[in-house]
């Protein structure tokens, strides 16, 4: 009969942990906006790779860097760089200069990001506010459309609805967050009017409540904080603009929002089993 | 009375294994083991003593003490200060096996223990060493004496945590014993009802404890069920599903301690073994079975052929809630109800990276507080916006630390936050390696290096 060792780990309960992980929910993400690319390329829409290598390539460079001058751990190979390039590409005319997408991924890497203390650590999204930082120094550039505001057509709907089935399979995030947003945003495009054309609409709603609500980082705390979020952000991306719902007054709207974090956080504070029960000692001292 | 929701998370529960052998047996005795003597307890037994097993070794002082009982016959080998599963160094009394074994005699049943007043019930469970069966190991009558206004008694037969079997067994084993174990309980202290806890999945249990109950004609006693997550039917969130905001309504105890409430009554039987699940990926044969009190996880692992590859973690109690043990020298105690060997692939190490507001350990926590903000203020040393955030009703069930994606330290953070320094981790034994006996293991090491697995 052989030995085994004579000492243990020892380490705090729980000994066992869910098999989620940050690189698998980056990862999954990224994975679910496959679809979209794919489609678009296939219809003609190509052009939105030479956007998605450029903040492919800027996004990786911009983490490694980042990294090496805070000194932190390097996360490359949790797809995190990969998903925030994947999503800033959509929201980038497809004809927009190299430059220019290279200083949107550096305000929402270096600047938005890690500046403001990296992952998990920010107060508002980092490629919402690359975004708007944009379109005020470049109105004109910025104006032109997107793939899924002006460019697209009925097949980039199907390819972001496809990304977003493939979103919600995952569970990561409260279906609450695209059912309301969603609901919200139609209610007030049909009470108030909009101008956009349906395909357009559609499409923007939808990569907003799947893919930019996604990020629970600048988000509130509670379940219930998170309702009221999206209720906010949902009315305020309709009515921030006269011509009703886009994904730029939704990008100002969510980034409103994300100032009202805190703050909701701590209003919808959870109350705790025991000071809604009173309850008395039950367990020996 | 109020429905609450049920909260909690569905474990793998991996019990398959340590149920296909059901007969609870007895291992040979061990060459020696280390009973601990509780606080109010003074060792009555002289060094060099031949004692049997079951009989007293140490007397218990004032009323909260409880008398504690050889769990083997030998010789008492020393009185020693020796550390438990816990770390704690507490009082222990050695005693050797002696010569080869005897059959011990069958316990004579007490003649009319069912007609024994309730006021004489607590003095025979201190004097019979009974405490309850779960990590708190209260005294039964002081329990008892804590909850003189319940109402309803609660016999919890759930195990909400992987692995662990042994309340099922003894239940299926012994289903009349723990019901009369029950009764005894409840005409101590006057109460009202019986509630049988299972968890809604054990159905032969539920059919079980429901057809003898019918047989018995008790309409004081019922069956209940409770979903089958974690930590649904931990004694805390019985009470809180069951009797919101009353808690003080009832009291639970194991159905283990009600089998031994039993024994003591009309078996005369002391307490000193109980039943312990050993089983974990690691371990050759596991099942569950009776084992002493005092007896070392070594030998406890050995009674069920040992360990065929080196566990990575080496538990007391369930994965979710159970102590990590440093060596296997550290003795079974009324509160083990499992002794698990899990492999590097099920406990294995996670690095914890930031916090990314994902809320999935505040939707997890059964008392409703904010995991994620306490242990976001705690890795600032912010302690006192931990203690805003309700840190001090966290019941330490793991949840968050289980669910959470970045596999950070919640609980760390959460007993550094409520002032716990130091964590519930064994510390080193005082005593060289080489007298340190390692795990007995089937396996060949040099077959096992090459990828052949050999038993025997």
């Amino acid at each position: 009969m052989a030995e085994a060792a004579l000492f243990y780990k020892t380490t705090l309960p729980p000994h066992i942990h869910s098999a989620d992980s940050l690189a698998r929910r980056y990862w999954g993400q990224a994975i679910a906006l496959t679809p979209l690319f794919v489609i678009a390329c296939l219809t003609g829409h190509a052009k939105i790779l030479r956007i998605l290598l450029i903040c492919l390539v800027s996004a990786i460079t911009f983490e490694f860097l980042a990294s090496k001058l805070f000194k932190k751990k390097e996360n490359l190979r949790n797809g995190e760089a990969v998903l925030i390039a994947a999503i800033f590409s959509l929201l980038m005319p497809p004809r927009c200069p190299s430059e220019v997408v290279i200083l949107g991924v550096f305000m929402a890497v270096f600047v938005a990001k890690e500046l403001f203390g990296g992952t998990g650590s920010y107060l508002l999204h980092p490629l919402l506010v690359a975004r708007v930082f944009l379109q005020l120094c470049f109105p004109q550039i910025m104006s032109e459309p997107m793939l899924l505001a002006g460019e697209g057509n009925l097949w980039t709907l199907v390819g972001i609805s496809l990304g977003g089935i493939l979103f919600l399979k995952q569970k990561q995030n409260y279906w609450e967050i695209s059912v309301l947003f969603m609901s919200v945003c139609f209610a007030c495009e049909a009470l108030f009017g909009g101008r956009q054309m349906p395909v357009t609409f559609f499409s923007g709603v939808l990569l907003i409540s799947f893919f930019l609500l996604a990020d629970p980082v600048a988000m509130p705390l509670t379940r219930k904080g998170t309702i009221f979020f999206v209720l906010g952000a949902a009315f305020l991306s309709s009515r921030l603009s006269p011509d009703g719902f886009s994904i730029r007054s939704a990008g100002c709207a969510i980034l409103l929002m994300n100032l009202l974090t805190p703050w909701l956080d701590v209003c919808l504070k959870p109350v705790p089993y025991k000071t809604k029960h009173q309850v008395k000692a039950t367990y020996p001292a | 009375m109020l429905k609450q929701k049920a909260i909690g998370i569905q474990l793998e529960r991996k019990k398959g294994a340590t149920l296909i052998n059901w007969n609870l047996k007895r291992p040979h005795p061990p060459e020696k083991i280390h009973i601990p003597i509780p606080a109010f307890g003074r060792p009555c037994a002289q060094i060099g003593e031949d004692v049997q097993a079951g009989q007293k070794i140490a007397e218990p002082q004032g009323s909260e003490g409880v008398s504690v009982h050889a769990g083997m016959s030998g010789v008492v080998e020393k009185v020693l200060i020796f550390p438990n599963t816990t770390g704690a160094e507490k009082q222990m009394i050695e005693i050797r096996r002696h010569g080869e074994p005897k059959i011990l005699p069958p316990a004579e049943t007490r003649k009319g223990w069912e007609q024994i007043p309730a006021a004489e019930l607590p003095k025979i469970f201190q004097n019979f060493g009974l405490v309850t069966t779960d990590p708190f190991m209260e005294p039964v009558h002081t329990k008892l004496g804590r909850h003189a206004g319940a109402r309803t008694i609660i016999i919890n037969g759930c195990e909400p945590e992987p692995y662990i079997t042994c309340e099922q067994v003894l239940t299926m084993s012994h289903p009349v014993e723990i019901l009369k174990g029950a009764e005894l309980l409840r005409k101590t202290l006057g109460a009202e009802k019986i509630f049988f806890a299972f968890e809604s999945c054990d159905l032969e249990m539920i059919e079980l404890i429901k057809s003898k109950i019918y047989f018995l004609k008790w309409e004081h006693a019922e069956v209940r069920t409770v979903p089958a997550l974690y930590p649904q039917g931990l004694e805390g969130t019985l009470l809180q599903a069951w009797f919101p905001g009353e808690e003080e309504k009832a009291v639970v105890f194991p159905a283990s301690t009600a089998f031994a409430v039993y024994e003591a009554v009309a078996q005369q039987k002391p307490f000193y073994e109980k039943v312990v699940t050993v089983g974990g990926e690691c371990v050759v044969e596991p099942r569950s079975l009776w084992l002493p009190i005092g007896i070392s996880f070594h030998d406890a692992l050995r009674a069920c052929k040992g360990v065929m590859r080196e566990p990575q973690k080496l538990l007391m109690n369930g994965p979710m809630s159970g102590t990590a043990q440093m060596t296997a020298e550290v003795s079974v105690t009324a509160g083990t109800s499992a002794i698990l060997a899990l492999p590097k692939e099920v406990a294995k190490e996670e690095t914890g990276e930031v916090c990314i507001h994902c809320n999935l350990c505040v939707d997890h926590c059964p008392v409703s507080l904010s995991p994620a903000m306490i242990t976001l203020a705690a890795e600032r040393k912010e302690f006192s916006v931990a203690e805003e955030w309700n840190v001090a009703d966290c019941i330490e069930c793991g949840n968050c630390a289980y669910v959470c994606p970045s596999k950070r330290p919640m609980l760390e953070l959460i007993r550094l936050s409520r002032g716990l320094s130091k964590p519930a981790v064994p510390i080193p034994i005082h005593c060289s390696k080489a007298e340190i006996g390692a795990v007995p293991t089937t396996v060949n090491q040099k077959k096992r290096k090459a990828g052949a697995v050999i038993h025997g």
